[in-house]
């Protein structure tokens, strides 16, 4: 059996270490338009702020492809897959034949489409290279835009503000991390950014980049202020990387389409990771929840199903884990919940910094955040994972003494 | 692979492997050296107050395949060829996703003699490999006085529970009940329990 997996990283690993499993003989080559070996993407904003070295970056020992008997192709980019030949095209024009396909190509960062982002200075931070050249442009205690609070570039803001820069972190929204946070746990991370001499700007969408001899000047918002800085940092999100698959008709705009054993249109074909349209696992809505948990278990899923498994997966579930100098925030599941029966249940422990908000829906718990003690989360997510009544639980999470004993003591 | 196997319904809450588990944890290994480093030395495993009054031990289960290992961003979370799920503070960065990902809520976060320069590492349970090499039992198993805490083959005490469970089946059936009723009720609870 020949197996071909597009993308190197969380999702396309994790496949291939399991296809080994399943398959001891078969042929695994994964192509990474990457030259690196692989490495955690995550660990770039760690590694902005010096807090990781670049040696700890790599995810896998120096021998990783020999022992686990992978053909690796690192630095070739796949520019069509044409599932009617069964093979995969190559820029350099080498076309691979495969039996079974995962494309775990990821996604690429998206631009805030405003005028000016062609200037020496606009940054993004998604891949080595991206950091690499960060690293060099960055003014040393210059000042530095960050556009968009989500997880990167909140955590980006901080690690900007570790290596000496004056930071601004501009967002639309009217509250740091939307989406992810209710306005109260965000006004609580919001008081720490500030304590950190980051200076945020919600409620401020960038008009456009402001640059002198074809470098970074300024920011300017739509409300006409004029934020100075030398470089600006783009994170508002990512978009999958699925242009290659224009031609088989696999992907629509949100992202590659596949079913519960993560299985596209083609039944050949697989897909995994941040290139994937998924299913929320609480509504059953199609979302795209690009998080290195969910690439890994789809890849799991992928990987076992192409060597014969007939694994389903249930589903997306959005969770995110924000620590930032002891400051630490999980979050997941539904924020705000549309439909009938909800009930939250929030308390604030302002001696010692602890949230806590449960959302609840028709006696399930769908949606989780925590600050401070995080230390349960898991066990939270598990409830909202397996979708249990919490009438039927042993101890009910609502109550403030609540904790994991009273479910299994 | 031999683990450490928690019995609850013996468990008394003395806290005594919590203490024995800080000491094994700490840069001196010695209880009256330990509380006086630098870097306090934790426990990794808790002692939850349980349903019924009972106490309730909680520790890393070194699942396979580990939830925390799958989501670690940092590789800092590996399965060790002991069979252990470890964390190597040298590459934790205390991003707490394991928290997130951990279904029985064992992780904590705190500083370690290993990494001082760090503010915090992800800590659990790392089933005392310094004592295995040397033969010894954990920590925490040899502190525990009352048998909640034992060290051995799973698979072997799910046996010796089954064994319990059909004697203490076997002996509540009418017939030996006769025999059994003249023994006082402590005992026979005992005899039910080993």
């Amino acid at each position: 059996m020949l197996y071909l997996i597009i993308g190197a990283s969380a999702a396309g690993l994790a496949a291939a270490e399991i296809l080994r499993q399943w398959d001891p003989r078969g042929a695994i080559t994964l192509i990474s338009e990457e030259p690196h070996p692989p490495y955690s993407r995550p660990l770039l904003t760690y590694l902005l702020s010096r807090e990781v070295r670049l040696d700890q970056v790599w995810l896998k020992g120096p021998d990783y492809f020999q022992e686990w008997g992978f053909e690796a192709r690192l630095g070739e980019r796949v520019v069509q897959v044409a599932p009617g030949e069964r093979e995969v095209r190559l820029q350099s024009g080498e076309a691979l034949p495969y039996d079974r396909l995962l494309i775990a190509s990821g996604a690429s960062p998206r631009l805030p489409g405003i005028p000016g982002e062609d200037l020496a200075g606009v940054f993004t931070l998604r891949t080595l290279a991206d950091w690499r050249r960060l690293d060099a442009g960055l003014p040393e205690g210059g000042q530095v835009a960050v556009v968009g609070a989500g997880p990167v570039g909140v955590k980006a803001a901080e690690a900007l503000v570790h290596r000496g820069c004056r930071v601004a972190l501009v967002e639309m929204e009217p509250q740091v991390l939307p989406r992810l946070l209710e306005s109260q746990a965000a006004a609580l991370l919001d008081d720490a950014l500030k304590k950190w001499g980051i200076d945020v700007y919600c409620n401020a969408a960038p008009a456009g980049i402001v640059g002198r001899q074809g470098r970074v000047r300024a920011l300017a918002l739509a409300d006409g202020r004029e934020l100075p800085a030398q470089a600006v940092l783009c994170a508002i999100g990512v978009t999958p990387n699925t242009a290659f698959l224009a031609a088989p008709h696999l992907a629509v705009a949100g992202g590659l389409q596949v079913n519960a054993r993560m299985q596209t249109a083609h039944p050949d074909i697989y897909g995994a990771g941040d290139c994937v349209q998924g299913v929320h696992l609480l509504t059953g809505q199609p979302a795209y929840v690009p998080i290195w948990p969910g690439a890994v278990a789809q890849g799991r899923i992928a990987g076992a199903n192409m060597g014969g498994a007939q694994r389903r997966y249930p589903g997306a579930l959005p969770q995110n884990s924000i620590s930032l100098r002891g400051f630490r925030v999980i979050t997941g599941g539904l924020v705000e919940p549309e439909g009938a029966d909800v009930e939250i249940v929030s308390e604030h422990d302002r001696q010692r910094g602890g949230y806590r908000r449960l959302v609840y829906q028709q006696g399930r718990l769908v949606g989780l955040t925590l600050v401070g003690q995080v230390e349960d989360a898991g066990i939270y997510f598990q409830l909202m994972g397996q979708q249990l009544p919490v009438k039927d639980l042993s101890a009910d999470p609502r109550t403030p003494d609540f904790h994991p004993g009273r479910l299994w003591g | 692979m031999k683990t450490v196997i928690i019995q609850p319904e013996r468990c008394l809450g003395c806290l005594q492997c919590r203490l024995a588990c800080a000491v094994e944890h700490s840069r001196a290994k010695e209880l009256v050296a330990a509380i006086q480093e630098q870097v306090v030395p934790r426990a990794r495993l808790r002692i939850y107050p349980g349903r019924q009054h009972l106490a309730f031990p909680n520790k890393c289960r070194h699942c396979e395949p580990a939830p925390c290992q799958q989501v670690c961003i940092a590789g800092a979370i590996c399965r060790t060829p002991r069979g252990t799920v470890d964390i190597d503070p040298e590459r934790c960065i205390n991003c707490a996703m394991c928290a997130m990902a951990c279904p029985f809520g064992v992780l904590t976060y705190a500083s370690l003699y290993l990494a001082p320069e760090k503010a915090a590492v992800a800590l659990k349970c790392d089933q005392c490999p310094d004592r295995e090499a040397a033969g010894r039992l954990p920590a925490c198993v040899e502190a525990c006085k009352v048998g909640a805490l034992t060290y051995g083959e799973w698979q072997e005490t799910q046996e010796d529970k089954g064994r319990a469970l059909a004697r203490a089946f076997f002996t509540s059936l009418p017939a030996s009940q006769e025999t059994a009723s003249s023994l006082p009720a402590t005992i026979r609870v005992w005899r039910q329990l080993s």
